[in-house]
């Protein structure tokens, strides 16, 4: 049968092909599928889609529909998991147009679950579909950015990674750009914005589709001799998927990138009440709002800052530094919040959410050096189930401790330092996880023999 | 190639740097 596009052997690069052509590729879909972290700009209007100014009898209510993000959230871990191999076999082109199909999907029929304000359809679409969509457009660039960047594979997919932080900077003022210009007197606008977004987004995720290539098996950048000097924890073999997972190293990565979120994702869950409430009228709702987006921010250019810097100081090393300072920095807030620096606070949590999207750009690059390129793609997606295992740690240690504490009776302001220590305890736990590491031993390491770019002659994910 | 490189760069970099203005904007209510 004849390769369609879309297959893998219709995707290797033409000689002279420029490779930074790839990373505006991968940045195409990352953007677009980023936009998840803003669907919180959606959850008051989606609860009044029958009062309109005020949500009436039979509106759905914001907890109902703040489940929408979770499941989506969840299912894009479940979902990198389970289509990791998959993406890594068919190549980034299928596997991208694969998911800008299933992101369009979930916001039709989650337009429809609108329409019909049925929740259910919300749930299916924007959370299921959408979030097959989220987990396997966030895997696809990332190991062909590694093959085509084996000189600085950390600055590659910190680049891709860091469009996921970016999609909302992007996407929260353009819904609501795009809901009051759709806004009627019978309509808030919500239903026309998903449909909208929805075209939007599928046709700038073809961008992608189109542009992406796969280097060929012998290529790699002129000029570049690969290091015949041994470094610590990287390897030139490679670690096939079904035998990485039951290494010490899969587990112990995992921990780490579970605790480094764990950190980060709590913090970011309530950041806005969060500085409210320490620094009792002194910060405003709409200066907490900018809060939000300044860590945000931060978060965005943290997984480029962090994982091109850790290409020079190794990626073990760049753990240490987002453990340790995230240590410090974490211990130093409760005394900041009693001393009253909201500057000196925003500096802090202005670091440890740099550190927090730093984690996230910089493990593809560390399972590359620690598995190799063969199946770091599908490794990646199953490492990412600690992300969702965090995503419930992280805000749900944050409410229940500061919950816990004002019922015994703690100030509001002061209610978060317990929950501050209770960090500083995790980040030590992945920073011990990150100083077991040792390189994986030979007896695991692939039969077949690799080329110049880190790829094995014979690909068979 | 180069103008494809460009264009493409272009592409991704604008809504970026629109969204960064935009979060920046915000962010300024912080410090007033």
């Amino acid at each position: 049968m004849k390769p369609s596009f879309l297959d893998r052997q219709n995707t290797v690069a033409p000689p002279g092909f420029d490779r930074f052509l790839v990373p505006p590729a991968a940045l195409a879909v990352h953007l677009s599928i980023g936009q998840v972290y803003a669907f919180s700009t959606f959850n008051l209007p989606l609860t009044k889609l029958i009062g309109l100014k005020a949500s009436a009898p039979g509106d759905w209510s914001l907890a109902e529909v703040g489940w929408t993000f979770s499941i989506a959230i969840g299912i894009l871990g479940l979902s990198a998991a389970v289509f990791g191999r998959w993406v890594e076999r068919v190549g980034p082109r299928k596997s991208m147009f694969t998911a800008a199909v299933c992101f369009f999907g979930g916001f039709m029929v989650a337009s429809l679950g609108i329409h019909l304000h049925q929740l259910w359809l919300l749930y299916l679409g924007y959370g299921v579909l959408g979030g097959c969509g989220l987990g396997i457009g966030y895997i696809s660039p990332v190991s062909t950015l590694i093959k085509w960047f084996p000189d600085r594979p950390g600055m590659a997919t910190g680049m891709a990674i860091m469009g996921f932080g970016g999609g909302a900077l992007i996407a929260a003022p353009l819904s609501l750009l795009l809901m009051e210009h759709f806004k009627t007197a019978h309509s808030n606008g919500v239903l026309e914005t998903f449909v909208t977004m929805g075209v939007i987004y599928f046709m700038y995720m073809m961008i992608g589709v189109y542009t992406v290539r796969v280097p060929a098996p012998d290529w790699k950048p002129s000029g570049w001799v690969p290091s015949v000097q041994p470094k610590p924890l990287v390897t030139s073999s490679n670690v096939a998927l079904e035998v990485a997972w039951r290494t010490p190293q899969f587990w112990l990565l995992w921990v780490v990138l579970c605790m480094n979120v764990t950190a980060g994702i709590g913090v970011l869950s309530q950041a806005s009440p969060m500085i409210q409430e320490i620094f009792n009228g002194k910060v405003s709702p709409s200066a907490a709002a900018g809060f939000v987006g300044l860590i945000s921010l931060f978060n965005m250019g943290g997984r480029f800052f962090w994982a091109g810097a850790s290409d020079y100081i190794g990626r073990r090393n760049t753990y240490m530094v987002f453990f340790l300072l995230g240590i410090l920095l974490y211990s130093t807030v409760p005394t900041l919040g009693h001393l009253g620096s909201v500057p000196l606070f925003v500096a802090a949590f202005c670091i440890i959410l740099s550190m927090y999207g730093g984690g996230f750009a910089t493990i593809p690059a560390y399972l590359k050096d620690v598995f190799g390129t063969l199946h770091v793609g599908a490794i990646h997606g199953r490492l990412l189930t600690a992300w969702a295992v965090a995503g419930v740690l992280g805000p749900v240690l944050v409410n229940y401790i500061r919950q816990y504490q004002i019922e015994g009776g703690v100030p509001k302001a002061q209610a978060y330092s317990v929950t501050m220590y209770i960090m500083c305890v995790l980040l030590l736990i992945g920073f011990l996880c990150n100083f077991a590491m040792r390189a994986v031993d030979e007896k695991f390491h692939h039969r077949a023999p690799s080329t110049g770019n880190g790829q094995p002659a014979s690909v068979k994910p | 190639m180069k103008v494809k490189l460009i264009f493409l760069w272009l592409l991704v970099g604008i809504p970026l740097l629109w969204g960064v203005f935009k979060t920046l904007q915000n962010a300024l209510k912080l410090f007033q």
